[in-house]
């Protein structure tokens, strides 16, 4: 992140509402600088069209330097592992803090949006300590596909060690089948639950996939032609004869077939509705996406692009909750921090990682194998609600983290004084928010302040100022997208 | 003794870390406010009646070594002594436990309570079926529905029972993310203490950031709408707490000291609390588990037992109100490792504290030691039997609704439970 918002007195001009709309669901939050861009790019849809293909990555390439451990080969985090020279635990971390720095900063903000999708669909927990030396590489293939075909996307994560090792299909041999990659390829990967399959499907696909291996010692991935399982293979509608020991191919077959599925487009155009639209999308909204994406032969953009097109998309602003992490990172974006590279733990791009975590949510770190929930309610408990509040606080106010990070000057935030409250709320709310916030906030904040709107303000402490970006943080503005 | 240099993959030092962070934080805030605003009350008007029962859970994140701390005394000694030569108790250093079980000689605080018959264990219980990841076994017994990957917990599912189920019937205290146990529809609450239970104070003071908040939120519509007048509406009801001085003197130093004087103040202030969810992590003992005078394993359980105790004294006068349970996700390997530890196992103890139960002795079946489980102890029962023996003697009202709570689930009789 650079730039930002000019001198203090210049009120900045609002987005379009729909401009503000595309902002909103498909990239962390609002910032001066992307408000300029989406201006540049001739308003939010053809600033998302131009999101479709990414460029060069300042940012990218400045945190490199940043997190050395992310740059290393799984084989190579396991040996520092297991030499106790680097825990796999903080690797994780560090690959957490990556992904929370990549959302806050990056300028392939549609990019992030869909690692983030992608990475629940086929989802492989963070903290997963069968998988965890393989979870940078998997990352970095997601991110290969991210905007991508997904079919491409699926062979690679069906085959990556970090699923593998995380659903058990390492184990699983031709003599003992493990079943639990070969189901959840079908449950959560792909045709979904109601896909219909059955039991005799599962284990055909758990046979159809075993002989990828991984080396206990080396954790150098392999192919094992005597674990694969050696003939005719029916999954639903695929059929293979499987004849040769090695299944590569006939698995590949399987995965292209089952990611051309109309049940699975069926179900990813699903998904990507109630992520970026709404929790219970139209039908003949999921089915425009559906058809665009197999008609494509899987490939993302013209799904996302039948996806905006559709008028649900217009109709649903401020249908979603934003996540803690969406929260968090909105928050660190409208608040304009700079972010430095961190030397400790006290170091902001370290620390943050605390901060999100007591708000309930950082990057993968979900046990269970069927990804982050995406509906409003998962993410609307009250400890969310309490732990929200207290870290928008903590943040405004600059208090912590604070090292290795440029908060900025408190009343930067604040037009030319004299000025009436209502004027001021609306000035800070187009800084940190990208809009005016509406009549209810506005009010809500004359109320922090024991003021009326209409109240001419000759100074405002910094502690006032600290209350009304609180404030706005904490209003449904900031909390819905 | 530094864990973390350790060849061990727990989670749960980050969360104690980042408990250590947030309460530094706290500390360097610390504007509060004592004044009782607005209607919310009202909005928690339901709820369980004050005076009824209540459950603990306590969670041993890691995989507590249950062959050490409820020890066989019998010939299956001789074969612990075998397989664990650097680890094993001997059996004149065992105390309290019954004719063929003795306990962890950190255990003693504990033996009053298990000479008076409040204190008692269950061996070898566990999942239906082995699961040796953390990760994995931590859901599955959070989530005891199995065959659902539906993501809701047991403890949920139980105060969902209640048609008049509010925020505050279960808390987790220790955390402000709600455990796998307690997510699902019921509304649950979470925090690190109970003085989180306040929205730190904005602006003018004096209530000025509540009545902010009602003012944009009262009537926005929507899940996040409604949960942050339920948080609204918890930090008004607990907002004597949040401000009360919660003396901590009485209990060791150490990661329960807080949690536990928190949670016997919540209990004591009986605003209708039905279960409280408690962690204490770090039971991971790959290697460096230390031996029966000192280290990390007499540590870490004359910690749980000094601290339990401490617990049930500060909460004497409703003791018979309060039973408390430890969990743990699975148990570790017979054989100890080259490192003076033990990896992944399955079937592990149980204990069971307080009110109800049928203490003074180990209750289950026991499967020996002769035949192991893949190097593991066998599961003699599943733990679910020994927790709806817990829900069907304590919450009378929630007997009805086993199918809810487990299902698909027959328990079969472990007579931890005084009937």
């Amino acid at each position: 992140m650079s730039s930002i918002n000019s001198a203090p007195g210049l009120v900045p001009t609002p987005l379009g509402s729909r401009d503000q709309h595309f902002i909103r669901r498909f990239s962390g939050g609002y910032t001066a600088e992307l408000a300029a861009e989406v201006r540049r790019a001739g308003g939010g849809r053809a600033w998302f069209d131009s999101q479709l293909r990414t460029g060069r990555d300042p940012w990218e390439k400045k945190l490199r330097s940043w997190f050395p451990s992310l740059r290393r080969s799984p084989q190579e985090i396991a040996r520092r592992d297991r030499a106790g020279i680097q825990g796999a635990w903080e690797v994780m971390d560090d690959l957490s803090r990556w992904t929370l720095l990549m959302r806050i900063g990056s300028p392939w903000q549609v990019q992030e949006q869909l690692v983030a999708f992608w990475s629940d669909l086929l989802h492989v927990p963070l903290m997963n300590d069968k998988a965890w030396y393989h979870r940078v590489d998997y990352d970095r293939m997601i991110r290969r596909h991210a905007l991508g075909r997904f079919d491409l996307l699926l062979t690679e994560a069906t085959t990556h060690a970090a699923q593998g090792l995380h659903l058990d299909n390492v184990y699983s041999t031709k003599r003992e089948p493990n079943e639990n990659l070969g189901r959840e390829l079908l449950e959560l990967h792909t045709v979904g639950v109601d896909g219909g399959y059955d039991e005799r499907d599962v284990k055909q696909s758990s046979r159809m996939l075993t002989g990828y291996r991984v080396d206990d010692d080396t954790s150098v991935p392999y192919y094992d032609p005597s674990a694969h399982y050696v003939g005719r293979i029916k999954v639903m509608g695929f059929k293979h004869p499987n004849s040769s020991k090695d299944g590569r191919k006939a698995t590949e077959a399987y995965l292209h077939y089952l990611a051309h599925h109309p049940a699975t487009a069926r179900r990813i155009a699903t998904r990507l509705c109630v992520r970026f639209v709404r929790d219970d999308p139209p039908k003949d909204l999921v089915k425009s996406v559906a058809k665009a994406f197999r008609r494509s032969g899987t490939a993302i953009q013209p799904a996302l692009e039948a996806l905006v097109e559709h008028p649900a998309f217009a109709k649903s602003v401020r249908r979603k909750v934003r996540t803690p992490i969406d929260d968090y990172v909105a928050a660190v974006r409208g608040l304009d921090l700079r972010i430095g590279r961190p030397v400790s733990e006290e170091s902001f791009a370290n620390a943050m990682n605390w901060q999100c975590g007591e708000m309930g949510q950082l990057p993968y770190d979900w046990p269970p194998p069927d990804g982050f929930p995406a509906d409003n309610l998962a993410w609307s408990s009250t400890g969310r609600v309490l732990t929200s509040f207290d870290v928008h606080r903590t943040l405004a106010g600059g208090w912590w983290p604070d090292k290795q990070v440029r908060y900025r000057g408190l009343q930067s935030w604040l037009p030319e004084l004299p000025a009436r409250l209502g004027a001021v709320i609306d000035h800070v709310g187009l800084r940190l928010l990208g809009e005016e916030p509406p009549q209810s906030v506005r009010e809500a904040v004359a109320a922090m302040l024991g003021k009326g709107l209409t109240a001419k303000v000759e100074e405002i402490g910094d502690w006032e100022v600290v209350g009304i970006l609180a404030t706005l943080l904490d209003s449904p503005t900031h909390m819905k997208r | 003794m530094n864990h973390e240099t350790q060849n061990c993959h727990c989670p749960e030092f980050a969360l104690s870390r980042r408990r250590l962070l947030a309460g530094a934080v706290a500390g360097a805030l610390g504007v509060t406010v004592a004044d009782v605003i607005g209607d919310a009350h009202r909005q928690l008007a339901f709820g369980a009646p004050p005076g009824g029962n209540v459950l603990v859970v306590l969670s041993l994140r890691g995989g507590a070594d249950g062959l050490s701390l409820v020890v066989p005394r019998g010939p299956d000694h001789d074969l612990l002594a075998a397989a664990r030569p650097g680890l094993h108790i001997p059996r004149e250093r065992l105390v309290g436990g019954n004719a063929d079980f003795g306990l962890h000689p950190a255990l003693e605080p504990l033996l009053p309570m298990w000479t008076a018959g409040t204190f008692g264990a269950v061996h070898a219980v566990g999942l239906p079926a082995p699961n040796r990841s953390h990760f994995e076994a931590i859901e599955e017994v959070e989530r005891a529905a199995p065959g659902s990957i539906a993501r809701v917990g047991w403890l949920n599912r139980m105060i969902g029972l209640s048609p008049n189920a509010a925020p505050q019937d279960a808390l987790q205290v220790g955390s402000a993310m709600l455990p796998a146990a307690l997510l699902g529809s019921a509304s649950a609450l979470a925090a690190y203490q109970l003085s989180d239970f306040e929205f730190g104070e904005l602006g003018r003071g004096d209530g000025a950031r509540m009545r902010s908040l009602h003012r944009m939120w009262d009537h926005e519509s929507g899940e996040i709408g409604r949960a942050v007048r339920l948080a609204m509406g918890a930090t008004t009801l607990l907002r004597p707490l949040a401000d009360a001085d919660i003396p901590t003197d009485a209990y060791p130093d150490g990661p329960l000291q807080e949690v536990l004087a928190n949670t016997a103040a919540l209990l004591k202030a009986d605003l209708g609390t039905r279960v409280v969810t408690i962690d204490y992590g770090d039971w991971d003992m790959h290697s460096g588990a230390g031996t029966v005078d000192s280290g990390w394993m007499t540590e870490h359980a004359g910690h749980l037992a000094a601290s339990l105790s401490a617990f049930f004294t500060d909460i004497a006068a409703i003791a018979s109100r309060v039973t408390l349970v430890t969990l743990s996700e699975f148990g570790r390997r017979v054989e100890e490792n080259g490192d003076y530890g033990t990896d992944h196992g399955y079937a592990n103890s149980m204990f069971l504290l307080g009110a109800g139960v049928n203490g003074g002795t180990v209750h289950g079946r026991w499967p020996g030691l002769t035949t192991l489980n893949e190097g593991d102890l066998a599961l003699g029962q599943d733990y679910r039997s020994v927790l709806w023996e817990v829900i069907a003697t304590r919450f009378p009202e929630f007997s009805g609704g086993r199918a809810t709570v487990f299902p698909g689930f027959v328990p079969e009789p472990i007579g931890a439970m005084r009937a």
